[in-house]
């Protein structure tokens, strides 16, 4: 495994932020819906998150009409894949871990 | 404890509540296993017959079963993972392993060898498709 370089993202450290790119790392995919349950935000709240995690570049989001209901799904790019693994690379090397 | 090492071991827990949070949620139903087992022997096992008024609409049920398969886990779970290159592989070299031999005897008229590849690769996928789905619960519950 190829040793990740300590980062910290002030983008990715605000807490929901997060916590979505902690569950976003961990998927390829995973509906809008899940995210918000597993956080425990509201839809707005989440929205406003991802926007910021988008606009980074951290985040894509797709939507999808599935039974004539549009679904939302998040996904981290590489980009922010990277920048999560940097950003928990120095939460390690801080705490000493 | 300085705050910022008590806030960084803070967030790291955290992250790891939630992984450990998803892991419970991402292990496919036993019925899935079955499902997906029982959709690949039966597509093989038509085979047999060797006709296509049998394997055209045997290849619709094969696709439509694996899609609906799908869509129900993502409807239950809320995400998706695709499979690992190196796992996807390993797959593949045993489904040649399998079909190739089962292939040259039903075309020597031994047509039951599909029957029994399909049993084969059906009871096969259906345990590795739980074996993944328990290896990823384990990572995840890992941590970060």
């Amino acid at each position: 495994m190829t040793a990740v370089e300590p980062r910290f993202d002030q983008v990715v450290h605000a807490p929901p932020r997060l916590q979505v790119c902690g569950l976003l790392a961990a998927v390829d995919t995973m509906e809008f819906a899940a995210v918000r349950d597993a956080v425990g935000v509201s839809d707005s709240v989440l929205s406003k998150h991802v926007k910021q995690l988008e606009d980074a570049g951290y985040v894509r989001v797709r939507k999808a009409t599935i039974a004539s209901r549009v679904r939302t799904s998040l996904s981290l790019t590489a980009e922010g894949r990277t920048a999560f693994g940097a950003h928990v690379a120095e939460l390690k090397r801080i705490t000493g871990g | 404890m300085s705050a910022d090492r008590e806030r960084a071991a803070a967030d790291l827990a955290a992250l790891d509540r939630d992984r450990a949070a998803l892991a419970e949620k991402v292990l496919q139903p036993w019925w899935f296993d079955a499902a997906l087992g029982l959709l690949l022997f039966g597509f093989l096992a038509v085979q047999a017959v060797d006709a296509d008024w049998v394997t055209a609409p045997a290849l619709l049920v094969f696709a439509g079963g694996l899609a609906l398969l799908v869509r129900v886990y993502r409807a239950r779970s809320g995400v998706w993972v695709h499979t690992p290159a190196r796992v996807m592989a390993g797959w593949g070299a045993l489904v040649l392993v399998v079909l190739v031999p089962a292939y040259l005897l039903s075309s020597q008229g031994h047509r039951w060898a599909m029957v029994v590849a399909g049993a084969v690769l059906g009871l096969a996928v259906a345990l590795l498709s739980r074996h993944w789905g328990r290896a990823w619960q384990r990572e995840l519950r890992e941590g970060v």
